[in-house]
């Protein structure tokens, strides 16, 4: 097997620096933040190439990417945040070659901007020492940390275009935990487990501690520990395998905003986009899907996601759940493991999708840890959706299995 | 009583801002090319990638766009608790995020999304007025100048 060649597949057109390098304060009297050394020398690589920013389809930088597309309003189809030393950018290259002669984008920016004697002694990578990004300088005053504080906000935006309710978004709360009442790895799987486990009703949901009206305990996510890893590998190796394969079928990715403050419809993730290229991919659509794993931080991720993805109609993400489509045995099971509200989110919940999805379509669900049956399903076909920041970043991917 | 609530460093390129704030003024970036504000303060244009930008003072008029009822909080804000944060759509175009005077947190039902706002701002130090956003009758709201 040959890899494919990418040979001349892409070429570098425009490089170009900051306005202002080497001992900014030296040179004319004030320092300059990593951001300003950024966005200056995107705009001069845009000047020198007559490519407008807005052109950008695919940004590569050292932990930046998130920052940048927002300070620039742009909507990308590749984000790359590789950040690995000072080699990054060579990588980065490689990445934009490769996504290039992939087809996914034809224009990518790769961008630096490290203020390393402005802000010395801060170390590399991300701001440095002294510097702020403009967007927490203006939300800094107002004491929201942690997800659940800024998430809230979109469950009322929700509630008041669509007229939706707390009590619509806490089905989603008490069908997750059904699922997780079959998983014995699940933290809420029974009360040996915890003593907050087992099934809970909408009254429970109501009923307990606030932590950001309205999202009350039960509507956020569980914060504990895990571990997870998959293996990619090429159709042939794939075949050679003791182990069933599950298809790569679609892939994609976007965002809207990095932070909360930018994101245009307080009801609406990237999601849409980044599933509209996984289901163009896959030749699927939402119709095609016979189950899903859907990023739920909160309900209101859930919920707001599954509109996204073409499974329910906008405003109407919560019914899967409450009609019961969604729950063990109905038509479109959705985060069969007890999802991040009741089986297990230790921050970024990504990796734990992808292990379900894996093992149901790999008819694996009964997991071979404990060989309890209850949740395997006989789905063909999976959307994964995973969200990150507030709302902010998507990935969606369309698996398929082996025996469809 | 001594400001205890966060206060952020300031940055770079936002100097006019907090000039302005310490005048009771709510300055807005926008840019000369497009004439479009924005919020927050960018070094670039988000709308045509100019960066030909201006400080101009706004009306310190807006709505609210949407809103959380804060349970938990740290350092100063947790003394607060329940406290209101919103995200008020400006009249200039875009948007910005505050706490929400002038409403009631034990009662989040009564709070009305397109709420008219104004802006008024509370010293936290020598050189930071922090802006704040109290809900107003809607006459008052329509009103010329700025309350300070």
């Amino acid at each position: 097997m040959t890899a494919p060649n990418l040979r001349n597949a892409a070429a570098i057109v425009g490089a170009a620096e900051s306005d202002v390098i080497g001992y900014p304060m030296e040179l004319v009297g004030e320092r300059v933040t990593s951001l300003q050394h950024h966005i200056q020398a995107i705009k001069n690589v845009s000047v020198q190439t007559g490519i407008p920013i807005a052109d950008i389809q695919g940004v590569f930088s050292a932990g930046w990417t998130g920052e940048l597309c927002e300070h620039l309003g742009l909507k990308p189809r590749y984000l790359d945040t590789t950040s690995v030393g000072g080699c990054s950018f060579q990588i980065h290259v490689h990445h934009a070659l490769a996504a290039i002669h992939a087809g996914i984008i034809d224009i990518a920016l790769v961008s630096h901007g490290e203020a390393g004697w402005s802000y010395r002694g801060g170390g590399g990578g991300g701001g440095g020492r002294g510097q702020i990004s403009p967007a927490a300088e203006m939300t800094i005053p107002y004491g929201t940390f942690g997800a659940p504080s800024q998430y809230a906000h979109a469950m009322v935006r929700h509630f008041h275009r669509f007229g939706t309710t707390q009590e619509d978004f806490a089905h989603i709360a008490v069908v997750t935990r059904q699922w997780a009442t079959l998983n014995p790895r699940a933290v809420m799987y029974d009360k040996t487990q915890s003593p907050f486990g087992g099934p809970i009703t909408l009254e429970d949901v109501a009923q307990a501690r606030v932590i950001a009206w309205p999202l009350t305990l039960y509507h956020c996510c569980l914060v504990t520990d895990h571990g997870g890893a998959v293996i990619v590998a090429r159709p042939e190796v794939a075949r050679s395998l003791r182990t069933r394969p599950v298809w790569i079928t679609g892939a994609g990715e976007s965002m809207g905003h990095q932070n909360m403050l930018e994101m245009e419809d307080f009801t609406a993730t990237s999601a849409s986009r980044s599933a509209a290229t996984a289901y163009k991919m896959a030749g699927l659509g939402p119709a095609d899907m016979e189950m899903a794993m859907i990023y739920d931080s909160f309900t209101v991720t859930a919920g707001i996601t599954a509109e996204m993805l073409g499974l329910a109609p906008r405003g109407k993400g919560y019914t899967l759940w409450k009609d019961g489509d969604a729950a063990p045995g109905g038509a479109l099971p959705i985060n069969t493991n007890g999802g991040g509200l009741s089986f297990n989110h230790s921050g970024m919940y990504g990796m734990q999708l992808l292990v379900e999805a894996y093992r149901q379509l790999s008819r694996t669900a009964e997991d071979g840890v404990n060989g309890v049956t209850g949740k395997q399903t006989t789905a063909t076909a999976c959307v994964v959706n995973g969200t990150g920041g507030t709302l902010s970043t998507t990935g969606t991917l369309v698996l398929t299995s082996d025996d469809r | 009583m001594a400001y205890n609530k966060p206060v952020p460093p300031q940055g770079q390129h936002t100097k006019p801002f907090w000039e302005g704030a310490k005048e009771g003024k709510l300055m807005l970036p926008r840019c000369r090319d497009c004439n479009r504000a924005h919020w927050y303060p960018r070094l670039i244009c988000p709308s045509c990638h100019s960066t030909d930008l201006e400080w101009v003072p706004a009306s310190g008029k807006g709505r609210v766009h949407t809103f959380a009822v804060q349970h938990r909080a740290f350092g100063g804000w947790a003394e607060e608790v329940p406290y209101v944060t919103a995200f008020i759509d400006l009249d200039e175009g875009d948007r910005m995020m505050t706490v929400l005077r002038g409403v009631d947190a034990a009662k989040p039902e009564e709070i009305r999304i397109g709420s008219r706002v104004k802006v008024e701002f509370e010293q936290a130090n020598d050189h930071t007025f922090i802006p704040f956003w109290r809900v107003v009758e809607e006459s008052e709201a329509s009103e010329e100048g700025v309350a300070t």
